[in-house]
């Protein structure tokens, strides 16, 4: 490791801990359900230091125990990730002068929890960099990746309660949901989504529930923010 | 249910590559430009969208409420402590805490 990686990583542990902590937390269970559907530890570490989602870690098992359709399963995780492109683009203005290879690794390797804790220092810690930034992501990621392996031996090892286990992730989703209520046209994104998946639900498309009630909360949310604009 | 070899490799190819075309394209594309404002409105909601349907999908199942009332209800009531702990907390870690300590606790007592 170069000096100046070595410099980026003690400037950036600290601030990295806390999110450190949280997914060596949520990756145990999220192993242990990767483990039901034919994960082992290699495979486990592997797809969290590449495709790297809690949200979407936790959706693939979820889903398909469910019964849901793969290709719903699929589209699913995909619109959920969609997101990340607000992340994206929401650092981009503090990266405008690094390298390009350390800003692709920087952005392939963005979480929820990491482009919060980067933006921050972006905004408070003077001489932030995206290498800084860099070297949080992956003590993030390899906190994450460590568990889900560590979560796919202890799920194959002993028997856990898998549908209280699950049930963080729920939560996990809950807090998110939480966080992004602020103003009007998101709650109202938020309330349409929930009723238009539990109408799929009634209707029995519940493979597409998850897509639909993202969907139908969005334009919801753009009309309620349209309405607000012409009121204003 | 396991999944066989090829499918889980093609599964997690796709989200992969799905996933770092997001994270990746607006850092690039963006670099000293901007978003027009309706584009951002809408990237805006989508994560308050997407984590509702996320939420609604795993606690409202019509035949479970119908047939096991009180399960539904016992998840609903946990799901009621997080929003609490996750309003006062902001936390990941304790939300998801809290959230198995309720479901196991109300568990117990159902």
């Amino acid at each position: 490791m170069g000096p100046h990686a070595l410099s980026a990583l003690r400037r950036a542990l600290p601030h990295a801990m806390p999110v450190m902590f949280a997914y060596l937390a949520i990756g145990i269970p999220c192993g242990v359900l990767e483990a039901q559907i034919g994960f082992g530890a290699p495979l486990a570490f592997l797809c969290s230091v590449t495709f790297y989602s809690g949200a979407g870690q936790f959706m693939l098992p979820q889903m398909l125990l469910a019964g849901m359709p793969m290709a719903s399963t699929l589209a699913s995780i995909v619109l959920v990730s969609t997101r990340q492109m607000l992340y994206s683009a929401g650092v981009a203005p503090y990266v405008a002068e690094g390298a390009a290879p350390t800003n692709f690794l920087f952005a392939a390797t963005m979480t929820d929890e990491s482009f919060g804790v980067n933006l921050d220092c972006f905004a408070h810690e003077a001489g932030w960099s995206a290498r800084d930034a860099l070297a949080l992501n992956v003590c993030c990621m390899l906190s994450w990746a460590t568990a889900n392996a560590v979560g796919v031996v202890v799920g194959g090892l002993v028997s856990m309660p898998v549908t209280i286990m699950s049930f963080s992730m729920t939560s996990i989703f809950i807090c998110l949901m939480v966080g992004q209520l602020k103003a009007r046209p998101s709650r109202v994104a938020a309330l349409v989504s929930v009723g238009a998946v539990f109408a799929c639900k009634l209707l029995g498309l519940a493979g597409v529930a998850v897509l639909v009630g993202s969907v139908c909360g969005v334009l919801a949310g753009l009309l309620a923010q349209a309405r607000g604009e012409v009121r204003a | 249910m396991t999944l066989e070899a090829g499918t889980l490799a093609l599964v997690l190819t796709v989200l992969f590559a799905a996933i770092l075309v997001f994270r990746v394209a607006p850092l690039f594309l963006l670099r000293g430009r901007s978003l027009s404002p309706r584009v951002s409105d809408a990237l805006g909601l989508i994560p308050a969208a997407a984590f509702a349907a996320l939420v609604a999908n795993d606690l409202l199942a019509p035949s479970e409420m119908a047939t096991q009332p009180l399960m539904f209800a016992l998840r609903l009531t946990a799901a009621a402590v997080v929003a609490l702990v996750a309003r006062k907390t902001g936390s990941l870690v304790w939300s998801a805490v809290a959230g198995m300590l309720a479901y196991a606790l109300l568990s117990l007592l159902a």
